[in-house]
């Protein structure tokens, strides 16, 4: 039956959600996108938040209820937090973006030896690394290769734009066994921290984001044990290439989610500052062209958030949603930089205030909601390769 | 709990309004379009499956109307063809608002003729809502009456009144003079013409010609108290009104999915350069985000008619129908346009649906 209500503990990793982007990340946001660093109190806070006492407790809760829901109460806790600051939600200790292709390729004994330690209230990361300097979402062309000698994968190679690269305590690194078999060469593997032959190189400086870490990494001769190579479920040729996609159809909602958030902020923010800090003789008639607009804001970033509540009801149930992931990524990271721009635009009459500089500064976040994890371009080409699968879209 | 799939009973009805919808309506549309008008013949059909007649069996009929299940039927009807399904909803409605905001006796008198076996069929109701100084918003309603003694004093306009011209009676959406919002907005089922009631049949239309409709002019008509549906301050007008703007929506939608759906037949057959036309990006590209902004529209549809169907409140309904119905009608618009352009010189054609397509999604403002 078709229904948008949330359970009740849906509702509640949402509010509490909220709340810890209100309390923790509110209010360091501008400092940390002014000097590109985070406090290590917020680290700790979050730790303590999320995997810790009743942040544990309410997570065991939620499994407990029948349904799997795991994508569905991540991208609700996700969309608050990127309302809070989403260069800091990306930089909260835990697997992140090394979470779904372990999960989805890696053996129980994999899952174990490479989440456990997560769950040891310490502060850990993870991070994966697919993209490289000339490659993108084309991963048939990548150039890290992988090379098995003895009981060891030889890894060597280049990844940048890294998220959390340099403190990450492993990092999931995709790379090519046998170029001539293109993208069913590629295979995912895990390289943790401190192997020798695994350097860290340059931190990016960016537009925005600035929170979050992107870092540069280099592969010389990285040598990891031969069962670090994540091919559990799937023996078949494709498994490799498989786990990226499935990777980004995973995380595509979860792009899309952060962008409904940073849209939603700039949304609210602007609708404030329109009530409470329009300049006098603000002409009647041009205020309401601007609620208008905000109205019409309003509801796209419903539909934005519907379509990444569809993706991610359908990754719980299992069922194949490249397409719907697509559409949700497409939907948000227009959305987000047609939002953000015009709340610049609409309080650009203002004085200076702390209105705007979150306004400028979610502007600047905004624009790469089209680019990561495959461009406004890439989506709308997935989307139409799935509404065409029997013509070759180039 | 988040859902995104209807039920199995849901599904069995959408894929029997699809079918009349790819059967009855899509091969009728265009001489439904000449003649301004539906066949007795089709809605005999109509009648003959239930999905004309949503009202309790007590009543007749096949069931009383629920929104989500309706919106589906409405968006497989528009799939059909815009005009025809506006035709059958615009005289739905009529009797839809007497369920929904009328006394039990309204009920009886108003709705058994309708589920009547032999000549329901061809009756009409119709639903005046939109006027000429605004839209199809609860809010903008500014048509009045005015209770007098024993009548109620009409005053206003109403425009794109599907059916109102011959409809046995006129389910009129108006405001209690003095009120604003949706706080004081009242259902008349007026009978006849009263003098001061002045019908124009709308002449030469753009689109959703099929669905034959007038404009009404109000001028101190006094309409018998006893014809007011139920009592005013019941949530039952915002809930007939509410349910109005979801099924156009619903509509809009299935207009949407018809053109998406053509264009992608066309762009998969054309070929140009040696190749299909839709293995260019620029068509590819155009075709996707008319699929991605259907979807995203539809969604806001479904939550709008699953908030009518557990009984949200009158503030949310509101919102969430007059949001669905404005989004679904910007996709319509959007879509049936890039349909005829993707077509190109032959989408201009009326050999091709989708220049009509294209006028009656503009015709649902």
């Amino acid at each position: 039956m078709i229904d948008f209500t949330l359970t009740k503990s849906q509702q509640a990793a949402r509010d509490y959600a909220h709340q810890v982007a209100l309390e923790e990340m509110r209010p360091i946001s501008l400092e940390c996108d002014r000097t590109e660093k985070i406090p290590e109190s917020f680290f700790k806070n979050m730790q303590q938040r999320f995997w810790a006492g009743a942040a544990g407790q309410a997570r065991m809760q939620a499994r407990e209820e029948n349904e799997k829901q795991e994508n569905i109460l991540s991208i609700l806790s996700q969309e608050e937090m990127a309302w809070g600051d989403a260069g800091l939600s990306t930089a909260i200790p835990g697997p992140g973006l090394a979470a779904p292709p372990i999960l989805s390729q890696g053996t129980p004994e994999q899952q174990m030896r490479f989440l456990g330690p997560y769950m040891d209230g310490q502060l850990h990361w993870g991070a994966l690394a697919l993209t490289e300097p000339g490659i993108g979402s084309d991963v048939a062309g990548m150039s890290t290769t992988a090379v098995l000698d003895g009981d060891e994968w030889v890894i060597n190679g280049h990844k940048h734009y890294i998220t959390n690269g340099a403190r990450a305590d492993l990092v999931v690194t995709f790379a090519t066994v046998d170029k001539n078999l293109s993208r069913e060469g590629i295979r995912p593997f895990v390289v943790p921290k401190g192997t020798p032959g695994f350097i860290v190189g340059r931190i990016e400086e960016k537009m925005g984001l600035r929170a979050s870490q992107t870092a540069e990494l280099i592969y010389e001769n990285c040598r990891v044990p031969k069962d670090n190579l994540l091919s559990g479920r799937e023996s078949s040729k494709k498994a490799g290439f498989k786990a990226a996609m499935g990777t980004l159809d995973a995380t595509r909602p979860m792009v899309g989610v952060l962008a409904v958030g940073i849209a939603r902020a700039a949304y609210e923010t602007t609708r404030e500052w329109v009530c409470e800090e329009l300049p006098k003789g603000f002409p009647p008639q041009k205020r309401r062209e601007i609620e208008d607009e905000l109205e019409e804001f309003r509801q796209k970033i419903e539909m934005a958030r519907f379509l990444v509540w569809r993706a991610a009801w359908m990754a719980d149930r299992r069922i194949p949603n490249s397409k719907e992931a697509s559409m949700s990524k497409a939907y948000a990271g227009e959305l987000v930089m047609k939002v953000t721009a015009a709340a610049v635009r609409i309080t650009a009459p203002g004085e200076n205030s702390e209105r705007k500089h979150f306004i400028n500064k979610w502007f600047r976040d905004a624009k790469v909601f089209d680019i990561f994890e495959g461009t406004a371009q890439i989506q709308r080409l997935v989307i139409a390769r799935r509404l065409f699968p029997e013509i070759d879209i180039p | 709990m988040l859902n995104f799939a209807p039920t199995e009973e849901q599904e069995e009805i959408r894929t029997l309004a699809h079918t009349l919808a790819v059967e009855q309506l899509r091969p009728e549309a265009r001489s439904a379009e000449k003649r301004g008008g539906i066949t007795l013949e089709l809605m005999h059909t109509l009648m003959q499956t239930g999905i004309t007649t949503p009202y309790p069996e007590s009543l007749g009929g096949s069931g009383a109307i629920e929104a989500v299940t309706y919106a589906l039927i409405a968006e497989e009807l528009g799939f059909g063809d815009g005009g025809l399904a506006m035709n059958i909803i615009g005289s739905l409605m009529g009797p839809v608002a007497v369920l929904l905001a009328g006394d039990e006796n309204q009920q009886g008198h108003y709705i058994t003729p309708f589920s009547d076996e032999q000549e329901g069929y061809m009756r009409y109701g119709s639903f005046a809502f939109a006027e000429h100084t605004g839209g199809y918003s609860l809010e903008e309603i500014s048509a009045t009456a005015r209770k007098e003694g024993e009548h109620y004093i009409v005053n206003g306009t109403k425009r794109d009144v599907i059916h109102g011209g011959h409809a046995h009676r006129r389910v009129v959406l108006l405001r209690l003079e003095g009120t604003t919002g949706t706080a004081g907005l009242v259902l008349l089922s007026i009978p006849g013409q009263p003098q001061g009631m002045h019908i124009v049949t709308d002449m030469e239309k753009l689109g959703l010609v099929a669905a034959p409709s007038v404009s009404f002019r109000f001028e101190h008509v006094a309409v018998p108290a006893t014809d007011m549906l139920g009592q005013s301050g019941q949530s039952g007008v915002i809930r007939a009104a509410t349910l109005y703007q979801i099924l156009r929506a619903g509509v809009a939608c299935g207009m949407a999915r018809a053109s998406l759906e053509y264009a992608m037949h066309y762009a998969k057959e054309r070929i140009a350069f040696g190749r299909p036309i839709v293995s260019y990006q620029g068509i590819a590209f155009l075709v996707a985000e008319m699929a991605m902004k259907l979807d995203a529209a539809r969604l806001l549809l479904w939550r709008a008619a699953a908030s009518w169907d557990r009984g949200a409140e009158i503030d949310t309904l509101v919102r969430e129908a007059a949001t669905a119905q404005h989004q679904a009608i910007e996709i319509a618009k959007s879509a049936t346009i890039d349909a005829v352009q993707i077509l190109g010189g032959a989408g201009f054609m009326q050999d091709h649906p989708v220049e009509m397509w294209m006028r009656n999604a503009a015709a649902m403002e």
